[in-house]
């Protein structure tokens, strides 16, 4: 028999090539390495604002009071509002500062009325007050009717309505005197004073809720704990049980005793609901959390629930 | 424009947010409730740390051998355990763990097991129990119900009976489990009737049978002459009504399962059919023929005086009572294609309960009284369903070739029903949760069909 010498070579070419490719590409199957799963836990702006928010029952860490100026320590009252003592900016061109004083008791004192008749009788009469009024400046008198009370001006207002330029007087606005609408009155007080300036006030500082980690540390204890939580089955009908414990862990994440329920279950179903989850919480045990956080979780209130929100 | 307007606009956007700010705002609100954290609650106690709603697990729990009190007691021992744990099985609430795996064995129930083996091969709960022939020739039964976690013993009986009747001890005592870990009634000692069908497919043999609720216990109430359907028990579970085709019309017969005595119920002109209890069992509701219509009629088995019920140029059937026996539901035709409909039990106005596509026929109602589960034909399909009595809530459990003849559980968290494949098979049991898990066959020696399930019967 004759042998075909080229289907033999063609043959073990092709055995080495296909052995060689089972050898080389043959390997072992990606190993995945389970990663550590993150817990995060999306908060809106309100709740970080209440977890960075201060507490007036916090502990104070910064004892130092409040400074904003350094002189000889004088204490303040209350540390509210501007400070009233800035020193003038002096400037070539700048007016001598003192004419305001004098200014604004003349353009305040005889102002404030007006917003009163403007804004509060709508009716048509009280403008026609405001004219006669102004040949009349006179002090006195107004700062008089600055103190009586409101009704008064109402009879003055009906004797006077029969007056004919009613009008003309209607909605008598002078643009150039809005400023003369403003309290132009700076709350004043004095800065407080002290040997080294500190601007933050000694009410506690933002440690208040801020180290609230039981996002991070809540979410493990949760995915260990489900792992044993056989929850009973409660069928079609929502029953929304919710059962609650408060417990106490050691460093080592056991229990310290045993988990004490809140409440006694009204219904059989939401025993057998309440009993499930204390014995998953019993069998979980030990729990493996954040020992930087120990003091956070070893004592805290796992609640079980159905309930959506 | 003055500088007060400049204001008012800018106090309006800051009063008013944009819809995107109330869209991201809501979203917030959400994540804020589902984030698990609940900083509303965290006031005062303890951190409250949310465990949400987890997936249903059934329990694993450990059934070891009852301890036999003689080595005589031995094979009833072993029985009454397996019978139990294929119980708890079979509801689909609870995962027997092998008797391989466990580490101690119980030789003594009287004292505390060593809870440390148990929680090892990860058992929740633990049954141990002992059976024992007394002197006086019964049977007693005892068993303790354990929760592992804590060591406690969650419940604990013991019962007498004659020796023969040691699956009914089994049974109770898986209805004493089921019971105290599920918050349920349970719903193994019962019975179910049902038409047995042997035979080619030409020439089937339908026999009225009655088996335990895990077919065990097969007894045959009919010989196989003429063609039985639609068995029904009665609350007493002492009788069975059911329809027979004899010798002329078909005819509603009341049967005693213990005596064996059989009797025609009333005597209607015409065919009378698909009876039912009422749940105090003093009556038998019906359908009987008119032409080409039927109504609805009761009959009262003391006095045998009939009422009628409907009165409608329509085929009325298929009347099931609500368990507190003030209404009725029953399929009709009377708006064109047979739906169910819901009327007060001495009749009266009838409201449609049923809007989907298809027809819908067999209601039944719960005996807990939440739902009507129906048969619903549609689409080529038959399909199992339940929906509440006021037409809410339907929702489909199974659907298929042939799906036919619901019957609820006696605690009405599971249906029976049969299912025909087609071709030469025959039809086979099934049963169901009514949230639509755990479908399995029931086993019966031949083709079976039309299942009605008993009360409990303790």
């Amino acid at each position: 028999m004759k042998v075909d010498k080229t289907l033999v070579a063609s043959v073990a070419l092709h055995v080495l090539v296909i052995g060689w490719g089972l050898v080389s590409f043959s390997s072992k199957a990606f190993e995945s390495i389970p990663e550590e799963t993150l817990p995060v836990d999306i908060i809106s702006s309100d709740q970080l604002a209440k977890v960075t928010a201060g507490m007036k029952t916090g502990k104070k860490d910064n004892p130092k009071p409040l400074v904003e100026k350094v002189a000889e320590p004088k204490p303040a009252d209350d540390a509210v509002g501007k400070i009233s003592e800035k020193p003038p900016v002096v400037t070539d061109t700048s007016p001598p500062p003192v004419p305001k004083v004098e200014d604004k008791p003349v353009e305040k004192k005889p102002d404030p009325p007006k917003p009163v008749a403007e804004a509060k009788p709508k009716e048509e009469p009280k403008p026609i007050e405001k004219k006669p009024d102004p040949p009349k400046v006179d002090p006195i008198a107004e700062a008089i009717k600055k103190d009586e009370k409101k009704p008064l001006p109402k009879p003055q207002a009906q004797a006077a309505a029969p007056q004919p330029p009613k009008p003309k007087t209607e909605r008598a606005f002078d643009q150039t005197k809005i400023a003369a609408l403003l309290d132009k009155r700076d709350p004043t007080r004095q800065a407080v004073t002290g040997a080294e300036l500190n601007s933050n006030a000694a009410l506690g500082l933002a440690h208040g809720k801020a180290a609230d980690n039981s996002a991070t540390w809540g979410s493990m204890f949760k995915e260990q704990v489900e792992r044993c939580w056989k929850k009973p089955y409660g069928g079609i009908e929502s029953q929304n049980p919710e059962v609650a414990f408060e417990i106490k862990l050691k460093r080592d994440g056991t229990l310290e005793g045993s988990p004490v329920p809140e409440g006694t279950p009204g219904t059989p179903y939401l025993r057998v609901y309440q009993e499930s989850a204390l014995r998953a919480i019993i069998e979980c045990q030990p729990y493996n959390l954040p020992a930087a956080f120990f003091d956070e979780w070893k004592y805290f209130a796992p609640v079980f629930t159905e309930r959506k929100t | 424009m003055t500088d007060k307007d400049g204001e008012d606009r800018l106090r309006q956007m800051l009063l008013r947010p944009s819809r995107r700010q109330i869209i991201s705002g809501m979203a917030a609100l959400g994540v804020l409730s589902g984030a698990g954290v609940r900083h509303a609650l965290a006031q005062g106690g303890p951190k409250r740390i949310v465990v949400p709603e987890g997936e249903f697990t059934p329990l694993p729990i450990a059934i070891p051998n009852f301890v036999p009190g003689t080595p005589a007691d031995n094979d009833v021992a072993v029985g009454v355990t397996q019978v139990i744990t294929n119980n708890l099985k079979r509801s689909g609430l609870f995962a027997p763990i092998d008797q391989a795996a466990y580490i101690e064995h119980i030789t003594n129930i009287d004292t505390a097991p060593q809870f440390a083996n148990w929680k090892t091969i990860n058992a929740q709960a633990l049954v141990t129990g002992r059976m024992t022939r007394q002197g006086d020739g019964r049977l007693k039964a005892e068993f303790r119900l354990w929760d592992v976690a804590t060591g406690q013993q969650l419940t604990g009986q013991q019962y007498f009976t004659s020796p023969e009747y040691w699956r009914r001890i089994a049974h109770i005592i898986s209805d004493q489990i089921y019971e105290r870990l599920t918050g349920e009634k349970g719903y193994f000692d019962s019975r179910v009737v049902f038409v047995d069908e042997s035979g080619s497919a030409q020439r089937r043999i339908k026999r009225l049978a009655l088996m335990d609720q895990d077919g065990a216990n097969v007894r045959y109430l009919t010989k196989g002459a003429d063609l039985v359907l639609t068995p029904r028990f009665s609350p007493s579970t002492q009788e069975i009504t059911y329809m027979e085709f004899g010798q002329g019309d078909p005819r509603v017969y009341l049967l005693n399962i213990e005596t064996g005595q059989r009797e025609i119920v009333g005597n209607f002109p015409g065919m009378s059919f698909s009876p039912r209890f009422s749940p105090d069992g003093q009556r038998i509701i019906m359908s009987l023929q008119q032409g080409g219509n039927s109504n609805l009629f009761v009959m009262d088995l003391r006095s045998k005086s009939t009422t009628r019920l409907t009165d409608t140029p329509a085929i009325d059937t298929s009347p099931s009572y609500s368990p507190d026996g003030a209404r009725l539901c029953f399929e009709s035709d009377r708006g064109g294609k047979p739906q169910i409909y819901v009327m007060p039990a001495g009749g009266g106005a009838a409201q449609r309960i049923s809007f989907g596509d298809g027809t819908y026929s067999t209601p039944v109602w719960s005996p807990r009284g939440d739902y009507i589960a129906f048969t619903k034909q549609g689409g080529g399909q038959f399909s199992i369903g339940i929906i509440k009595p006021d037409g809410s809530g339907e929702r489909i459990l199974t659907s298929g070739f042939h799906n036919e003849g619901p019957t609820f559980a006696p605690n009405g968290r599971v249906l029976m029903f049969f299912r025909d494949p087609g071709g030469n098979d025959g039809a086979s049991l099934f049963t169901v949760d009514i949230s639509g898990r755990n479908e399995l066959k029931v086993p019966t020696p031949g083709f079976a069909s039309d299942p009605a399930w008993s009360p409990l019967l303790s």
